[in-house]
């Protein structure tokens, strides 16, 4: 996601604020910490325009 | 739902409620004659709501806690809670325990006990269903 986030521009704080979360929870899960609830990885994966299953896998975060 | 920059009327729901617990102990102080620390509870109350309001609005954490729309952290808040309660719990247990082996019948414990075993059991049939 961290690659994503980076190829389109954004920051931590921009990408936080069009998913309505905080950055904290971004960082989270960039760095594997905390694993998104289906909406919001449903939501991730909407704003980067591409699956789910691109961005998150069941074998590591 | 933007978490950065507006806050939302939860956002004050815990200050508000501080405030209100300090309007209520002020209250009861002053029914029990004591109302200089009825005024030294409340401006407690107020100080405390006035500083996490006011933290809330540098700390992201803060905000999220007061605020619940980040997912995480409503996560980190409920697991909290649920430490909280198994430290009361703990605590009741505790003190039962002493006053019973005291000659006591285990007021207020007691009652304590059985209002969180009730809540307990109504939370569990409620989201049973909910969910």
């Amino acid at each position: 996601m961290r690659q994503r986030r980076t190829a389109k521009g954004l920051a931590q704080a921009d990408l936080a604020r069009e998913l309505a979360v905080s950055r904290q929870t971004i960082n989270s899960i960039e760095t594997g910490r905390y694993t998104p609830s289906l909406p919001l990885a449903i939501a991730i994966a909407r704003f980067f325009g591409t699956p789910v299953e691109e961005i998150f896998h069941a074998d590591h975060d | 739902m933007q978490i950065t920059t507006k806050t939302s009327r939860t956002y004050w729901i815990t200050p508000a409620a501080g405030v209100a617990c300090g309007l209520i102990y002020l209250i009861a102080f002053s029914l029990g004659g004591q109302p200089g620390y009825g005024l030294i509870a409340l401006g407690v109350m107020v100080a405390f709501s006035a500083a996490i309001a006011l933290i809330g609005r540098r700390s992201e954490t803060v905000r999220g806690l007061l605020d619940h729309r980040d997912e995480r952290l409503a996560g980190i808040d409920l697991r909290a809670t649920a430490v909280t309660a198994v430290a009361m719990i703990l605590a009741v247990l505790a003190g039962f325990v002493i006053e019973v082996a005291h000659g006591h019948d285990g007021a207020p414990y007691a009652i304590i006990g059985t209002v969180g075993g009730v809540a307990y059991l109504g939370a569990v049939g409620y989201f049973r269903v909910r969910s």
